[in-house]
This record gives structure tokens, C-alpha cells and sequence, in this order.
């Protein structure tokens, strides 16, 4: 049973992770709180299952063609909307407002475009894996795996490359990268382009490993998303990293019943918040964030 | 001379950089102490602690015989100790005059129950200190605009509501923030003849960290002056100016100290 | 469309937009004034609204003891949120009050025992009978409609709805413009100098945060009895959401713009049902309701871009930022 849950808790964490990376580095380099980043991973979820589904393209080619779809979203958007209020200057509340505009624009657009009925990707839910006491379908090892891989990937990309560094430089401190001599606007491409790709793959991932999902299903995914954001310490990509995974850790060993008897599994929702808010309040700088220098 | 304000030994870090350490020095009552030193010397972090928008990590403050470094800002202000930013917080997207009428401690209409249960002392008290705004403003001269929003003052004038607003809360000691930054030469010198006249006429303490040099030996009798943290030099300014370690601290970092201050 | 000519449906649009004028004056006095980012608002209405449904059905109360019981234990809800959280960063702070209504949501959907669970108030007695929390108050909106001799009942809403809100705004206007009310915009303007002026901003911001939330529960109060019956879904973010808008539609910082914001947004909302001309008539009607919620996120976005200050708001005086 507890070995059950922990490769749950990897699974859902896993997925957490990849869409917390995502919303951090764009916090990172803009301070903006993207609330349409759930809606976001449904519009990567959506158009995968287009191509999977009424398409016949295979998992893989549909998950690929999810991820550029959000990334070329991601990027337009930047130009239509971001970029003229970076222009104005616009300070954190108009950022975040303009975000729940846009989620409440994008969810419908989707729910327009491909109704409210549930949609499945072309996967066998009863065919199963076991591993020991372990009990893993097909979806949740195809998404355990491939997160596996995009995080690695994500990790060298950021340790590794120049790109990486730079965005990890100005996540740091912007004027000083200006200063540095980093091309700021290029940084700020590569960070939407990044975190489309991601919110893409997380979306085809969650939807894979939810089985069903509806266009609107982004929203519920976005608040443990942002709690793994706040516990990693805003700002910092590997501490995003980590926060996704402590928190689908966290959310399903809370229901162990090794724990106090364990939390009824319709609260598992409710532990991210709560351990959002015991973050928050013990350490302000997130669990994984430095203290900031005043 | 007894001393109003005491710094003992305090130390503030950050992320491991010591940017206070150790500094200790007295501003006795009724003086006019400038706290100079180049840029970085840990001053705004010291003035910070003081006003307790800071906690000291180690060390103590103490103001008229009683600690305040584990007091909140507000309760410190309210003990008669009121600092001025050094880019003048006037509020901008209010009036000149709201500005001013913000400064009083004890007012009964600032609680909603004091709103309810007294309402004639609330208005009474409003009276009063609207009469003290107005003088104020005359004062400073600045009561032409006084229904303007303070964001459309110039930077000299911001100061000089600054100072007022500060003058409003009947202080004992005013810590100021490079009140000369930014303020024409003829605002200087009106801000100068304020600070001297209040300190004569009012007996208010002034602690002032400055840059202005001239400004410092005109006005001050004693300077304290600060490096990498630390106290290294005090005294009045013409023994100050002769120290030798006060001249290496100013050598060895001239070209950063030609920079203005960050914020 | 023969609905766009009823008076009925009018009616029902404008009780809405006056429940949405006590939800949004909550927001506008802890944003507008206080500055605070308040995202959780719809939990304070969720919590005003059970606790008086949970007192009339469960232990018999009277709906006029019930009623203020509901209002205080929404600004209670304040309070208890407020306490750990106000001193938090302002993006920090907007996230954990996100988080907090959906803990709210979810706890009205899952504690059965307590709240009806996901199948609503109607739940609330004992199994297999239908509970009902308005008696009291359908009585009472009866009396007032005989007494005023108006029509129906849902114009006897919009009578007895309005003119809360009318005397919440009033009260709102006239608190605001005392010195409490400037020391809170100092805080809002700058929470480093008011403190050095000698202002407690964490109590400002405390009771602001409070009253607002106690507005949210009145609000509450007449969702409950407009509906006589809801369920946690009524409660979901979309609601605060809703309000945001109206407040930024009105204009920041002044009280008065809030009932504007409202009304307008009641046209844009309900408005948008009737769009009958391409291209919105190549949509089937279900269809319209997405499409009305895209016009809404469009508003916020244009608003956000183009008109900060509001329709009616002052540009030196209150901006987003």
C-alpha cells in the first residue's frame, strides 16, 4: 500500500513538476503569475488528443505536436498581450488580472471548440504493469517515464547550456543581466517557448494520467501547480522541480493510513493548499528559495 | 549632554554579508549628529534598524532609556522617534494636505471605534489638527498646494512635506535620509535654516545621513562616520576631518561614492 | 426573444447585479482602499450563506438571528484568514486566498454531514426530505410585496436588495471618508510610511480585510434567499473573478463606481444572451454561454490594457499596477 502510493505520488508529482518549471521560469524573468497556465496545458492536452483521437497519430507524434501547439500559443500571446504591458510597465496586479482574463478567454474558447464532453486518449486502461506490490497502467508508466526524461532534460538544459544559464541569471536579477549584456527581449522568447513546451507536455501527461479529461480541467490542475511553484521558492527552476514532487509525494501519502489513520482521498486537493499556506508561513522565501538580500 | 538615542554594538546581516557590524555611537538630546561614510558603509541598514523597519540580529537600541529594536515601526514612531525616507515617500495619489493630516498619534477618528463611540472627540481632533496642517504648510511653504496631489511636488518639495509631515507627529528625534539629495541649491538652504530653527526653537534631536559634506560641517557638531559596517571615526567635524581612517575610507572608495545612492 | 422584452427577466438581472454591488463594495474596500489582492472573495459569500442556511434548517434558529450570525462569521472567516497571511508578500498573499476559497469549496462539498455535501442545501435535513432555509424570509418578502404593492417577487428583490446596497455604499462612503478611511489609503499607498507615521498597517489591513469579507457574507445572505437553494458550486473562482471585474470596470478607489461596475456588467452578462446576429448566431445557445464568458475574459483584458483607472476612476488617484 505505501509502496503504491509513493509511485502515485511520483506520478502525479512528476506531472506537477514539469508544469511548476514552466510557471517558474516565466515568474522568473516577467514576475508574472500566469493563472492561464492550467488552461494553457489543456489547450497541449487538447490538441494531442486531436491528433491521437479523430487523427490516428500515435501517442509520441501526438504529445510532440500538443507541446509545439502550446509553445507557438505561448509566443503569439506574448506578442499580442504581454509585450504591450511590458511596454506600459505594468506592475504585478495588472499582470496576474490580465492572466485571469485570458485563462477565462482560453477555457472557453476551448470548451467552444471542443465541448464539455469528457475526452480519452487512445491508451488500454486495463492493461497494467506490476511491479512487486506495485500495480502501474499504461498511462501512468508512459507519463512517469517521459517526465522522467523531460525533467532530466530540463535539469542539463538549465545547468548545461548558455540559454539555460542566461534565463537562470536574469530569473536572478534582471537589471543585471540587462547589464551583463544578455539580449533581454531573445531571453524572454526562449522563456515562453520553454514554458509552452512544458505546459503542453504536462498537459498531455496530466490527461493521460487522469485518462479522462474535460477542456476545463486545467483550473483544477493550476492551484497544486502554483502551491509546487511557492514551495520550490518562486523564481527558482529547480526548486520547482522539487516542490512538484514533494507535493504529489504529499498529496498522496497524506491518505496513508499508516498516517494518522490518513486523509480521506477527496481532500487530497485540500493537503496541497494546506501545505501551501505551512510553507508559506514558516518559510516566506519557499522551501528550496533563498532568503532574499533587502 | 545625556544621551537620547544609544546604538550598542548592533549587527544585521544579510545572506552572510555583514552590511552592519558592530556599529556603536550616542546621539545626546538636543544635537544635530550626521552619519556619513561611502556608499555601502551600512548606514541605511543601520537607520533602518532603528526605525525598526529592521531587527537587529544582534546588539541593542535604545531611545530615551528604553530598548526599541524588537519594536515594530509604528509603536516607535508613536515613542517619538520618526525618520524621513531618502526618496521622500510623499504618498503621492494623495493631497498635500492628507499627507499631512496622516501625522497624529492617538487620533480617535483613525479607529472605527473611536468613529462610533466618540464621535465629537474625533472631529474635534480632526479640527485640531487641520489647524496644525495648515500652520505646518504655511510653515514650509507649501500651502499654495495644498489640494494638489503630493505627486505633482517637485523633489524639493517632497522633502519639505516630508519634513513636515514628520514635524506634525511632534517628534523628539528625526532621523533624516540624505534630506539634500535631489533639492536645488535654493531649497537647501531653506531646508537648512528649518532643521537649525527647529532644533533652537523646538529642541528636536536631528540624526542625518548625508552626503552633502558642506551641508554636514554647516550643520552638524558631531559626525560619526562609517565604513564596511563599523563606526570608525566620531567626533565634532573638525577633528572627524583631520582622521586619517576617514580619509582612507573615502580614498579607497571615491569612484563608487561619485554614484547616487541606490534606493 | 421574447425574454429580452420581459420585465421578469430584467428583474432577476438587476437582483443579481445588486448581490454583485455588496460582493464587489467588499473587494473595492479591500483593493480599492487597502490594496489588498484579495482572490478569495466568493469564500466569504460561501461562508455567510451556509452559516445561516446550517442555522435555520439544522438548529432552528430564527433567519433574523441567523442572518448577522452568517455576516460575522464571514468577517470571522476574515479575520482567521487574514491573521497568518496578511503580512505575506502581495503575489503570495493573492495565491493563498485563491487556495483558501477552494478550501472552502471543497470542504462545503465533502463534510455532507454539515453542509449537504455537492447536492446542496437541499440536503441539509434529515434524509429524504427537501430542506428549506427561507421560510422566514419568503414570508417576509411576501409582507414587503403586499405593502409595497408591487408585481412579483422578484421586483420586491430588487426593491429590498438595492436598498441594502444603496445603505451599504452610503456607509462604505461615509466610513471611507473619515480618518480611518485615509489612514487605510496611506497603507495602500505606501505601508513602509504610514508605519513610520505611526499607523499599524496589519490592523488596517486586518479590518479591511474583515469588513469586506462581512460585506461578501451579506451578499451572501441574499444569493441564498434570491436562489432558496445553493450548492459549493455557486462558490467557484469564477465569482470572485466576476467581482474583480466589476470593481475595475467601475473604477478603483471610489465607492460609488462599484454599483456602476455592476449594472454594467449585468447588461454585458445577461446582455449577451441575446446576441441573435452573426457571428454569434452561427452557435447553438449552449454554445452562447462559452462565448459569454469570453466576452467577459475579453472585457478584464481590455480593461487591464487600456483603461486601468476604470470607467469612472481617477488616474492620479488609483491605478492598477
Amino acid at each position: 500500500m505505501f509502496s503504491q502510493l509513493v509511485v502515485n505520488g511520483l506520478v502525479t508529482g512528476s506531472v506537477y513538476a514539469i508544469a511548476a518549471v514552466g510557471v517558474s521560469l516565466v515568474y522568473g524573468i516577467l514576475r508574472l503569475v500566469n493563472f492561464a497556465y492550467g488552461d494553457m496545458m489543456a489547450f497541449g492536452a487538447l490538441v494531442a488528443y486531436g491528433c491521437n483521437g479523430p487523427l490516428h497519430q500515435s501517442m509520441v507524434v501526438a504529445a510532440l505536436a500538443g507541446m509545439a501547439a502550446t509553445a507557438l500559443l505561448a509566443l503569439a500571446l506574448d506578442v499580442a498581450l504581454w509585450k504591450p504591458l511590458r511596454a506600459r510597465r505594468a506592475g504585478f496586479m495588472s499582470l496576474f488580472l490580465a492572466s485571469i482574463g485570458l485563462a477565462l478567454v482560453l477555457r472557453q474558447a476551448l470548451l467552444l471548440a471542443a465541448g464539455p464532453q469528457p475526452e480519452a486518449y487512445r491508451v488500454d486502461p486495463y492493461r497494467v504493469f506490476v511491479i512487486g506490490s506495485v500495480r502501474l497502467s499504461e498511462a501512468q508508466t508512459i507519463a512517469v517515464a517521459t517526465a522522467a526524461a523531460a525533467i532530466v532534460v530540463v535539469a542539463l538544459f538549465l545547468a548545461r547550456t548558455t540559454a539555460g544559464r542566461v534565463l537562470r541569471a536574469m530569473a536572478d536579477d534582471r537589471t543585471l543581466a540587462a547589464v551583463a549584456g544578455i539580449d533581454v527581449a531573445r531571453a524572454t522568447r526562449l522563456a515562453w517557448a520553454i514554458s509552452g513546451l512544458l505546459a503542453g507536455l504536462a498537459g498531455v501527461l496530466a490527461g493521460l494520467v487522469e485518462y479522462s479529461f474535460t477542456p476545463d480541467f486545467g483550473f483544477q490542475l493550476l492551484l497544486p501547480v502554483f502551491a509546487a511553484v511557492v514551495l520550490g521558492g518562486i523564481g527558482s527552476a529547480y526548486g520547482a522541480l522539487a516542490g512538484g514532487l514533494a507535493l504529489g509525494l504529499a498529496e498522496e501519502l497524506s491518505t496513508w493510513s499508516g498516517f494518522a489513520g490518513g486523509v480521506d482521498p477527496v481532500y487530497k486537493p485540500v493537503v496541497a493548499f494546506v501545505l501551501l499556506a505551512l510553507a508559506l508561513l514558516l518559510r516566506p522565501q519557499g522551501l528550496f528559495g533563498r532568503a532574499r538580500v533587502a | 549632554m545625556t544621551a537620547l538615542l544609544e546604538i550598542q554594538q548592533v549587527v544585521k546581516s544579510f545572506g552572510g554579508v555583514r552590511a552592519v557590524d558592530g556599529a556603536a555611537f550616542e546621539v545626546a538630546a538636543g544635537s544635530i549628529t550626521a552619519l556619513i561614510g561611502p556608499n555601502g558603509a551600512g548606514k541605511s541598514t543601520l537607520f533602518n534598524c532603528v526605525a525598526g523597519s529592521l531587527r537587529p540580529d544582534a546588539g541593542r537600541i535604545v531611545f530615551a532609556g528604553r530598548r526599541i529594536d524588537r519594536l515594530p515601526t509604528h509603536r516607535i514612531a508613536r515613542a517619538g522617534l520618526v525618520r524621513t525616507f531618502q526618496s521622500a515617500r510623499a504618498l503621492a495619489r494623495m493631497t498635500v494636505l492628507d499627507n499631512l493630516l496622516l501625522a497624529s498619534i492617538g487620533h480617535p477618528g483613525e479607529r472605527l471605534s473611536g468613529l462610533l463611540l466618540r464621535p465629537r472627540a474625533a472631529r474635534a481632533h480632526e479640527r485640531a489638527l487641520r489647524e496644525r496642517a495648515r500652520e505646518l504648510l504655511d510653515l514650509v511653504g507649501l500651502q499654495a498646494h495644498a489640494d494638489a496631489y503630493a505627486g505633482t511636488l517637485s523633489g524639493g518639495q517632497r522633502k519639505l512635506l516630508d519634513l513636515a509631515r514628520v514635524l506634525m507627529l511632534e517628534p523628539t528625534l528625526v532621523l533624516l535620509d540624505e534630506p539634500m539629495a535631489g533639492v536645488s541649491p535654493r531649497l537647501r538652504v531653506e531646508l537648512l535654516d528649518h532643521i537649525l530653527a527647529l532644533r533652537r526653537e523646538r529642541g528636536i534631536t536631528f540624526l542625518i545621513i548625508e552626503h552633502d559634506l558642506d551641508f554636514v560641517m554647516q550643520a552638524a557638531e558631531k559626525i560619526v562616520v562609517m565604513n564596511e559596517g563599523r563606526v570608525i571615526a566620531q567626533g565634532d567635524p573638525a577633528s572627524v576631518q583631520g582622521d586619517q581612517a576617514v580619509v582612507d575610507a573615502y580614498l579607497g572608495t571615491a569612484a563608487v561614492h561619485e554614484q547616487p545612492a541606490p534606493a | 426573444m421574447s425574454t429580452l422584452a420581459s420585465a421578469g427577466f430584467w428583474e432577476f438581472v438587476g437582483v443579481v447585479a445588486g448581490i454583485y454591488t455588496i460582493l464587489a463594495l467588499g473587494l473595492q474596500l479591500q483593493f480599492g482602499f487597502a490594496g489588498l489582492l484579495n482572490f478569495g472573495q466568493v469564500a466569504f459569500m460561501a461562508i455567510g450563506a451556509y452559516t445561516m442556511a446550517i442555522l435555520v434548517v439544522k438548529e432552528g434558529w430564527s433567519t433574523w438571528l441567523a442572518a448577522p450570525l452568517g455576516v460575522a462569521a464571514a468577517a470571522v472567516g476574515g479575520l482567521v484568514l487574514g491573521l497568518p497571511t496578511l503580512r505575506l508578500r502581495s503575489d503570495y498573499f493573492a495565491i493563498v486566498t485563491i487556495a483558501f476559497s477552494e478550501i472552502v469549496r471543497y470542504v462545503a462539498m465533502n463534510e455532507d454531514a454539515l453542509t449537504g455535501g455537492s447536492q446542496g442545501t437541499i440536503a441539509l435535513g434529515p434524509v429524504g426530505q427537501a430542506a428549506q432555509y427561507n421560510g422566514q424570509w419568503a414570508q417576509f418578502q411576501h409582507r414587503m410585496q403586499a405593502w409595497l404593492g408591487l408585481p412579483s417577487a422578484d421586483a420586491t428583490m430588487l426593491v429590498i436588495v438595492w436598498l441594502a446596497a444603496l445603505a451599504l455604499l452610503a456607509s462604505a462612503w461615509a466610513v471611507l471618508r473619515t480618518p480611518w478611511g485615509r489612514v487605510l489609503r496611506s497603507i495602500r499607498e505606501d505601508e513602509d510610511a504610514a508605519a513610520s507615521l505611526g499607523k499599524n498597517a496589519f490592523a488596517y489591513k486586518l479590518q479591511a480585510l474583515a469588513l469586506g469579507a462581512a460585506l461578501a457574507g451579506v451578499a451572501g445572505l441574499f444569493y441564498a434567499w434570491q436562489f432558496s437553494y445553493f450548492s459549493p458550486d455557486d462558490f467557484a473562482p469564477l465569482l470572485t473573478f466576476f467581482a474583480w471585474m466589476i470593481v475595475l470596470l467601475g473604477g478603483l478607489g471610489r465607492v460609488f463606481a462599484v454599483p456602476v461596475g455592476a449594472v454594467v456588467f449585468g447588461f454585458i452578462f445577461a446582455g449577451t444572451r441575446f446576441l441573435g446576429f452573426a457571428p454569434f448566431s452561427w452557435f447553438a445557445s449552449d454554445q452562447r454561454a462559452y462565448l459569454r464568458l469570453i466576452i467577459i475574459g475579453l472585457v478584464i483584458l481590455a480593461l487591464v490594457v487600456l483603461r486601468p483607472q476604470g470607467l469612472l476612476g481617477k488616474r492620479e488617484e488609483m491605478v492598477l499596477e
